[in-house]
């Protein structure tokens, strides 16, 4: 079985650096497909690993082609994109990564994003965890990715927008027919005790399970340094918070 | 004879889909690091083949260095009375699923493209060498293809040689992609139909033929057949073809009752090759559009790129308001550009000589499906820029169309 996890949120809130520690903290228990399915961030950066090939590509890459009608008629367009998504995948230690990369542009893409779908859902059953990093519109999920998470962790800082933010995010994946288990809000960079006013709406929303996380002061420096944030050393609050967040996803 | 007993590791459906990551790879043939690799299946006759032969040309599984990438040439001779040259393929094609069903091989791909894996576990259970998974082919191919009399395998890992062989190879493959796209509806009982679009378009419904590909120009015939198979609840399913009502126009029962059924009751006639009476319908996707002229009685086709006014002084975005929504609009058809080959292409109307207009890119790009004593006659936007230039340009160069020429069937 494998377990679905989304990581969503306001851009600036670390998500993604979220998303790197819990996927190296997963990887420990079992194989992880991580999905870079932001295109403004760099989880593979975070992660510390290069990416050559992306979705969009390989997309564009396929219309082209077929345009050029230079694509043999008897190999199927799902067994293309099938055996470009596997030569696409940064394969690591623990995980492998697949970035989804650039946004379309005009044209009719209902056919080819299906079609990545089927691909990237046969391929996620071969691993025990897929993670995706995933912009704050949750369009590849509906479009690309997998239609149901076991769980949606939304990322937001100690503001009153990045919670309502979170609340639309809920919200939106309600309403795209995606089937979702726990959803779990972090609150990201807190310094004591989450004020009441924040604390107020949090309720007023209602999440299945709250983890505030500290300023972690070992952050900044990596970030200076340009070091993955998988390098952040133990006992650093973050990892604290991602270790709650994976005993939630039994993990 | 081969027994299955000899084998090291297990042979079953329960390995399909069973993915060998780099961490857990003991070695791999092909891929995108290997400089050659192809797989290919020929019909001999029976003296030809010597029955149960394994022949390895160049290093072994056992020679190659943990986490290695080689080429690789997997030929396969076979030999039977039943067998015929066009089961190639479809016997070829059987590589990928025999070699998933092998406990820890990966395979991927077809032709010059495969990519196997072997993982670490089985080469350590003993399959270190080509010859027991040449074995295990022989006895899944013997074992469920019973047309097969004699078969032999041989493995080339020496790069060079593969590299010589390949030449070969990719001239069979082309002759083989000319034949199917001979294909034609008469050859098949199934067409494809796709509902993709009916979150836009919600009675529209394509349907994809041999000679019909979709309106967005991304599922054709084979990509129908394949992702029915795959996917059986989805979007795109089968349409039984039924009886052919008219031949020219291309009415088929089978696609009367699917378009009834999946528009809703909407439509229940579709001529699949005619822009006139019950064209097909339009979703929001189409490529390109083939509109009526009624000045000349001809059509023109504009494609999404041409962003300026065509020769009737609409342009493609204002006449897509128009065509599209699923329904059916005669004398404007949203289609892919790829159905300008079609042979069948609008027959019912005359096909590619009822065409006078369209931009110069297309007109360039599908050159060699405009007939020749033709592409000098059709206009393009640096021709005319409206109907009266138009009218008047087809009679000098002497359109077929115009000048009566041009019989409808």
């Amino acid at each position: 079985m494998t377990t679905t996890i989304v990581v969503a949120g306001k851009g600036g809130t670390g998500k993604t650096t979220i998303s790197a520690l819990l996927i190296q903290l997963l990887s420990q228990k079992g194989v992880v497909l991580a999905i870079d399915a932001d295109p403004a961030t760099n989880l593979n950066l975070a992660l510390g690993v290069q990416v050559e090939e992306s979705v969009g590509k390989i997309r564009e890459d396929m219309s082209e082609a077929v345009s050029k009608g230079i694509l043999s008629p008897s190999i199927s367009k799902q067994e293309y994109l099938d055996s470009k998504i596997m030569a696409a995948l940064v394969e690591s230690k623990g995980f492998d990564l697949l970035a989804v990369g650039r946004p379309e542009g005009p044209g009719c893409y209902c056919a080819a994003n299906n079609m990545l779908r089927l691909s990237i859902d046969k391929l996620g059953k071969n691993y025990a965890y897929v993670v995706i990093d995933s912009e704050a519109g949750l369009e590849h999920i509906s479009r690309q990715t997998t239609r149901d998470v076991d769980f949606l962790v939304i990322v937001s800082d100690l503001t009153q927008r990045g919670v309502k933010t979170a609340g639309e995010i809920k919200r939106l994946i309600r309403e795209m027919r995606t089937q979702v288990g726990r959803i779990c809000l972090v609150i990201n960079r807190t310094s004591g005790d989450i004020p009441v006013e924040i604390n107020n709406l949090i309720e007023q929303i209602g999440f299945e399970q709250l983890i505030a996380i500290g300023q972690d002061p070992n952050l900044s420096d990596l970030e200076v340094r340009g070091v993955p944030a998988t390098q952040l050393p133990d006992g650093s609050p973050l990892r604290a918070g991602i270790a709650e967040l994976a005993r939630g996803i039994g993990g | 004879m081969v027994d299955m007993a000899d084998f090291h590791v297990d042979i079953g459906p329960q390995y399909e889909g069973e993915v060998v990551r780099k961490e857990d790879m003991h070695v791999e043939f092909g891929g995108p690091k290997a400089k050659a690799k192809f797989e290919l299946v020929t019909l001999k006759s029976m003296d030809e083949v010597e029955h149960e032969k394994v022949e390895i040309i160049g290093p072994d599984i056992k020679d190659m260095a943990e986490g290695s990438t080689s080429s690789i040439a997997l030929l396969v001779d076979i030999a039977g009375e039943e067998l015929e040259k066009d089961m190639e393929p479809v016997i070829e094609r059987r590589f990928h699923m025999y070699m998933n069903n092998i406990e820890g091989i990966y395979h991927m791909n077809q032709r010059n493209d495969i990519w196997i894996r072997l993982n670490k576990e089985s080469f350590k259970k003993g399959l270190n060498s080509l010859k027991e998974v040449g074995d295990m082919l022989i006895f899944l191919y013997t074992s469920e293809l019973m047309a097969i009399e004699k078969i032999s395998i041989t493995f080339v890992t020496d790069e060079a040689k593969v590299q010589e062989l390949l030449a070969d190879a990719m001239k069979i493959y082309a002759a083989r992609d000319e034949r199917l796209k001979g294909l034609k509806e008469e050859d098949v009982e199934e067409f494809y139909g796709c509902v993709l679009c009916q979150s836009f378009a919600p009675t529209h419904v394509c349907v994809v033929t041999p000679e019909r590909i979709a309106n967005c120009g991304a599922i054709n015939w084979f990509d129908g057949r394949a992702a029915y198979k795959l996917d059986p609840e989805g979007p795109i399913f089968g349409v039984e073809k039924g009886e052919c009502v008219d031949e020219v126009r291309g009415e088929y029962t089978g696609v009367n009752q699917n378009s009834m059924e999946r528009s809703l009751g909407e439509f229940d006639q579709v001529y699949l090759h005619s822009a006139f009476e019950h064209p097909h319908t339009s979703c929001g996707c189409f490529q390109s559009i083939c509109f009526y002229i009624p000045e000349v009685d001809a059509f023109g086709i504009v494609h999404r790129d041409f962003s300026g006014p065509t020769v009737i002084g609409e342009s493609f975005t204002r006449m897509a308001g128009t065509t599209s929504g699923g329904r059916q609009v005669e004398g404007s058809l949203g289609m892919a550009l790829e159905y300008l080959r079609s042979p069948k292409f609008i027959q019912g109307d005359g096909g590619m000589y009822r065409i006078v207009w369209m931009p110069k890119e297309v007109k360039e790009r599908y050159q060699e499906c405009i007939p020749a004593d033709l592409f000098d006659k059709i206009a393009t936007e640096d021709d005319v820029t409206n109907a009266d230039e138009l009218t008047a340009f087809l009679e000098k160069v002497g359109h077929p169309w115009v000048k009566g020429e041009v019989e409808l069937p």
